[in-house]
This record gives C-alpha cells, structure tokens and sequence, in this order.
C-alpha cells in the first residue's frame, strides 16, 4: 500500500506497521491449512480402512470407518469457517504493509506481484474450500448417505490438487514475511538503518 | 562433524528454501484446539461422534509434535540469535519440549478414557483440554515473537548477522 496513505495512521501503528505486537493473519493460516489438509488425510484413511485394519488391530485402537469420515467432514467444515477470517485479517495486514521494494523473491517476484498473486491467491482459496465443503456436504447426507465409503475419488484428486496451490500460495505469503520483511519488527528497524537494540525490552 | 551432511546454507540460513518448523505446527495447533473445541461442543451438546474427532485429532498433534520439534531444533540450532532473542528462543524450546510430554500423556490419558467407553467424557479432561490450550497459546505466541518481532531466518537479519551488526 502507499507509503504515504498508511502515513495517515502513523499515530496508531508500531514498528511492526500494525497496532498490535504481532502479526494475526499467520496464526490464523496455522488453522485453515491444519483443518484442511486433515480433513483430507483422513477422508483417504477412510477409503482405504480395509487395509489398515490390521494395523489399528495391531496397534490395539479401537478404529470405526464412519469415524474417519466425520473427521474429514467436521475438520472441513471448520476450515471452510475459520479461512473467511483468515482471508479478511489477511487483507487488513496486506493493505497496511510496506515491502522492501528493491528486493525480489526466491522466485524472481516483485513485492507487489507477490503480494497480488497472494492476495488474489487467497480469495481463491477461500472460494476452494467453501466449494470443497459444499460438495463434501453433499456426498455426506444425499449422493453417498448410504455408502459405506463417504467420498468419491474425484473429491479426494481435487483435495491434493488444493494442496499444491496451497504450498504455492503458502510460500508466497513467506516470501512477503521472511524476504520482503513484510510485518517484522527487526527487518523493518535494519530497513530503516537502526540497529536491534531497538528489541530490547 | 554434520555440517557435510547438509546441503549449503542459503540466505535464510537454511539448508533448504524456507523454515519448515512453522509449517508442521500448523498440525499440532489447528488440531488441538480444534479437538478442545470437539470436546467442549459434545460435551454440552451430549453429541459422543465429537469425542471421536476429537480423540483423532489428539492422536494426529501427538504425531505431529514431535516432527515439528526435529525441525525446530534444527531451525533454533541454524538460528542467528542476538540481543534478547536467547531467553525467548530458550523458553520456546523449553515448553516445546513439555509440549510433547504433556500432549503424549494428555493422548495416553484420552486413549484410556476411550477404551472405556467412547461415549462418556468426564469434564476433568475437558478442563485438562483448557489448560492445554493456555499452554499453546502462550507457545504460539513465543513463536510468533521469534519469528514477527525478531526476524529469525529473514533474509535481511541473516545478512545482518553475516556482516557482524548484531554482534
């Protein structure tokens, strides 16, 4: 964002360029990828619980298929909740930000590019797993309410396929923190050429 | 005597692109709080199927934590700490560590409880679950200091450290 819009609350941001002492965006990602990427897990364990009985047995945990599948549903649900609110803390940092401009990425981006692609990224994303929540909803109580194997194939492909964008979109979100130094303190005190003593309490 | 075994080190002091610790945390958080939250909802809501997504997510953050701490230690142990960093860096670790050993029994304790009867929940290991939650919390949090405040492995504090400003 413009150097001087963000200027207009200077009086109420802190070294960081926030006002408050840590980012909250990134611990919120923390859930929509955890409860994502679980939900998934365990929807395939799920399909494939006839060839892990033996090991269940083994390990001696009492295991039901039907349960596997409520944690793939339920950990997708609150995903699909939780990632409107990570994606609107998202936008309140990103329009706050102030990258490093004459730096480029890993991956040869610009910080504006970066954080476009992120931004943009990040809606799609949100848009993904309400979708993905929907159709898992649907396959849950009518298409497959009396399958023994709650998702189909097609569910768990797009799943995986979520994760690559995921791990695309994921590093481009750290790039904008740990190269462009986007909402850290001590880059943004050797950007501006003072030392870290600064972070002394 | 390990330094051969890894590839170089990059500029954020890694010997691979991007801190991994932050990523498998994202298991052992979203999962235990999201299995407090089970616990708390079933719980008040009398709905035992909660108890078993919670009791799987308990199991998935007990796995999850202790390859989060390889590579925290690995991360910590790469790190260019300076000034202040030390005591927070240390206390993280620390209560990591616990983490593990208080997660570990607190999923031994629900694998009991479980065996049992799935069905019933008794409200001390839901208060257990509170607790728990404090403790990662404020581990959060710590992490969050290391990496948002004080730049840990960022581009800009690694070359700084390198050219001998934090010292």
């Amino acid at each position: 964002m413009n150097e001087t819009l963000i200027e207009q609350l200077k009086g109420q941001l802190g070294l960081n360029g926030l006002p408050y002492v840590v980012p909250i965006h990134p611990n919120l990602v923390h859930l929509t990828l955890g409860l994502f990427i679980v939900a998934i897990a365990f929807d395939i364990v799920g399909v494939f619980f006839p060839l892990e009985k033996p090991v269940f047995k083994f390990l001696a945990i009492p295991a039901t298929r039907s349960n596997f599948f409520d944690v793939g549903w339920y950990n997708m649900l609150a995903s699909a909740v939780i990632t409107f609110f990570t994606v609107g803390f998202g936008f309140y940092e990103i329009l706050l930000a102030s990258p490093d401009g004459n730096v480029k990425s890993a991956w040869g981006l610009e910080a504006m590019e970066t954080m476009l692609w992120h931004g943009v990224g990040g809606v799609a994303l949100l848009a993904l797993i309400v979708g993905m929540t929907i159709w898992r909803g649907f396959q849950r109580f009518l298409w497959r309410k009396d399958m023994a194997r709650q998702v189909d194939w097609g569910y768990l492909v797009a799943g995986l396929a979520i994760f690559g964008i995921m791990f695309v979109h994921g590093t481009l979100g750290a790039q904008l923190a740990s190269e462009f130094g986007v909402h850290i303190t001590a880059d943004r005190l050797l950007r501006m050429g003072k030392d870290l003593n600064a972070l002394r309490q | 005597m390990f330094e051969n075994l890894l590839p170089p080190l990059n500029d954020h002091n890694l010997p691979y692109p991007d801190t991994i610790h932050p990523i498998v945390v994202h298991f052992v958080i979203a999962m235990v709080l999201f299995a407090v939250l089970c616990d708390a909802i079933g719980y008040f809501t009398r709905n035992p199927r909660l108890y078993e997504v919670s009791w799987w997510n308990y199991f998935f953050a007990t796995v999850s934590i202790f390859i989060a701490i390889i590579f925290g230690q690995v991360e910590a142990g790469l790190a260019t700490p300076y000034a202040d960093v030390e005591t927070t860096l240390n206390l993280h670790s620390l209560l990591g560590w616990s983490l593990s050993g208080i997660l570990a029994a607190i999923t031994g304790w629900r694998y009991v409880i479980r065996i049992r009867d799935p069905k019933v929940l008794p409200v001390s290991f839901l208060g257990m679950g509170v607790l728990l939650t404090g403790l990662v919390f404020f581990q959060v949090y710590l992490g969050d200091l290391l990496v948002w405040v004080y730049g840990l492995h960022t581009v800009p504090v690694v070359e700084a450290f390198k050219e001998g400003g934090l010292l």
